[in-house]
């Protein structure tokens, strides 16, 4: 199951990839990983820092994606970001400002959603 | 890029000075949040802001916003704040100049980047003349309260937009004119009942005649549907005007209480407030963490009008003793203590028993002697005496009743209606004014023992007939007093320099309860 979950997760985050590298962003770092959680893409673009976190849902007969990232989980990747930030202190002098936006997937119907500077 | 907006918070009567800061960060991750011990409206202003902004044509900047309400220790309530956080953020951002003269803004916005009508608006103007804030920038609806105060430029705001525009000098607002005070007072209130509608009574009619001059308290005894109720109601149409004075006082107090209606100015009709008996203590009182004012404060220089007095809880009333003593209530809370003065008029009303027909010549009482004690057991003696009138209000003869109110006007002559009990109250009131010019005391009911021996001008004969009175009677020393201040506010009504021994009369009648 575990190994599945990763398989998906995987082919999310390439589909998400391809549509930000189209939307003229500029990929950092993919599967980022700490022992708190994972930063699923880190991409650029206008000199602004943005951390992605993929969501795909193979359909959305049990929820759509977007239910999926709640305030907790937003939590979850601010916390990681800061942390990726404190370890990677090149980058984060780089870069003015940061923000977090998410894409959401589902491969159904094919439809891939960019949302951009998420906060609750 | 940091600025400092000011404004002001409030704590009873009386305004803190409070420095919004405002932070726009340049660097990391994009946020917004307010400290300084917010409450809950305090938060909620984020969403307000935001939105008003965005709605003025504003960009809300997707940056890191730290919004600090310093002193950061002063618990801080309201949604006044939401116009110097949104004049902090802009002019953090350099979109606006902030005045170069110190100023306050203060009023909660409207999503639609408007402003809306905000309490205190008064006590601010006072605050900014205190602490030397030459402008104030508030909603133009709230505008009026400060612009009874001279020495101080108002700028009604009607919007976020209109607001950037002028602090920009784009389109200057016109600050208002100084509303002089006179201007204002208006003496159409409208009233329910007019003494010539209340049939018979005339005794009970005096009375209230007397109270309303003095300010003094009464207590109206009476079986169900005697007319306590409309005569209590009635008394709000004979009531004088607000001094000067007296009026600041309201307006202050309606001004915190969030009672001055959008647009208004100075409070120019006497309050008369009634509470029904299920009222709380700290609803009648005052009271809550940040203390706000109770009934009793809600009708400074006015009347409180508590009908089924003894229904009240025991604890309530008893709560009543001390303020009507000082004529002010102190609230101490752990935040702090607050005064806020509670110089009412009180007027009572009560049934002689349970059934409500003790004593009544028609009707049988039903209740047992246990259950009459038990109800007046509530009006406890230290509370009826600092009540200085007690009546009877008894039953109306149904004769009286039915008989054509021209033919009785005939007999009788014609029935003074409440226009023209007004004008003896208001020249009765007229004296009692000049007698304590400057004393911050209005009505003769205030007076304290000093004033007496300083004002009271008595005759040997009355004094020597009150004399005999206290003696028969066990009366208190503070009913003496009390008894005094009556017989001087007979005086004033007659006209008479000097208490005459049938101005002392008719206070004692008064005040000897028929049981």
């Amino acid at each position: 199951m575990k190994q599945l979950n990763r398989l998906v997760g995987k082919k999310g985050e390439e589909i998400a990839t391809d549509f930000l590298r189209k939307k003229g962003y500029k990929i950092l770092d993919q599967n980022n990983s700490t022992k708190w959680g994972e930063l699923d893409l880190i991409v650029t673009k206008n000199n602004i820092l943005i951390f992605v976190e993929v969501k795909l849902k193979t359909t959305e007969d049990f929820g759509t994606p977007e239910e999926m990232i709640g305030k907790n989980k937003l939590a979850q990747v601010r916390r990681t970001a800061e942390m990726y930030l404190l370890n990677n202190p090149d980058i984060a002098n780089k870069f003015d400002r940061y923000q977090i936006d998410a894409v959401c997937i589902v491969e159904e119907t094919g439809r891939v959603t960019h949302y951009e500077n998420i906060t609750f | 890029m940091l600025t400092k907006v000011l404004s002001a918070s409030h704590f009873g009567l009386e305004a803190n000075l409070i420095e919004v800061e405002v932070n726009v960060f340049k660097k990391g991750f994009p946020g917004f949040n307010i400290i300084g011990l917010p409450n809950k409206s305090i938060e909620e202003a984020k969403e307000r802001v935001k939105t008003a902004l965005i709605n003025s044509g504003i960009d809300f900047p997707n940056l890191k916003i730290v919004v600090n309400l310093a002193p950061a220790d002063i618990p801080k309530e309201g949604s006044l704040y939401d116009l110097p956080i949104a004049i902090g953020i802009l002019a953090s951002m350099e979109l606006v100049k902030l005045p170069e003269q110190k100023s306050f803004f203060y009023g909660e916005l409207s999503l639609d980047g408007g402003l809306r009508h905000t309490k205190g608006v008064f006590l601010l103007g006072l605050a900014a003349k205190s602490k030397g804030i030459k402008n104030v920038f508030v909603p133009s609806e709230s505008a009026n309260e400060a612009a009874v105060l001279a020495g101080i430029n108002v700028y009604p705001v009607k919007s976020l937009t209109e607001l950037i525009g002028h602090l920009n000098g784009v389109a200057k607002i016109e600050k208002l004119k100084y509303i002089a005070r006179g201007l204002l007072s208006t003496d159409d209130s409208i009233v329910e009942f007019d003494f010539a509608e209340i049939i018979g009574q005339e005794s009970a009619k005096r009375a209230m005649t007397i109270a309303a001059s003095g300010g003094h308290n009464i207590f109206m005894m009476g079986s169900p549907g005697a007319g306590k109720t409309m005569l209590a109601r009635a008394t709000s149409g004979i009531l004088p005007p607000l001094n000067e004075d007296e009026a600041l006082e309201v307006t202050k107090i309606y001004s915190l209480a969030g009672l001055i209606p959008a647009g208004g100015g100075l409070v120019s009709v006497r309050p008369f407030r009634t509470a029904h008996h299920t009222t709380s203590r700290i609803g009648l009182i005052g009271g809550g963490t940040n203390p706000h004012p109770g009934e009793i404060s809600l009708s400074h220089n006015g009347v409180l009008f508590l009908d089924e007095f003894p229904e009240f809880s025991r604890g309530t009333l008893e709560a009543l003793r001390q303020p009507m003593e000082d004529g002010e209530v102190s609230i101490t809370r752990i935040a702090g203590s607050v005064n806020f003065p509670a110089s009412f008029m009180l007027i009572a009303a009560a049934n002689p028993c349970p059934c409500g027909y003790l004593g009544d010549p028609k009707k049988e009482c039903k209740c047992t002697p246990r259950m009459i004690m038990k109800y007046q057991s509530k009006l406890s003696g230290p509370l009826m005496d600092r009540i200085d009138l007690h009546i009877n209000v008894p039953a109306v003869d149904i004769n009286k009743l039915m008989s054509n109110p021209t033919s009785h006007e005939a007999s009788r002559g014609a029935i003074a209606n409440s226009k023209k009990i007004r004008e003896e109250v208001i020249k009765a009131r007229d004296v009692q004014n000049k007698r304590f010019r400057g004393l911050k005391v209005y009505t003769n009911a205030n007076m304290k023992n000093k004033h007496i021996k300083e004002f009271v001008d008595i005759t040997p004969e009355a004094l020597n007939l009150l004399k005999q009175a206290v003696n028969t009677y066990n009366l208190s020393a503070r009913t003496y007093f009390r008894l005094i201040k009556v017989s001087q506010t007979i005086a004033d009504l007659a006209d008479s320099k000097k208490i005459l021994p049938n101005h002392v009369a008719e206070a004692l009648q008064y005040r000897v309860r028929s049981e």
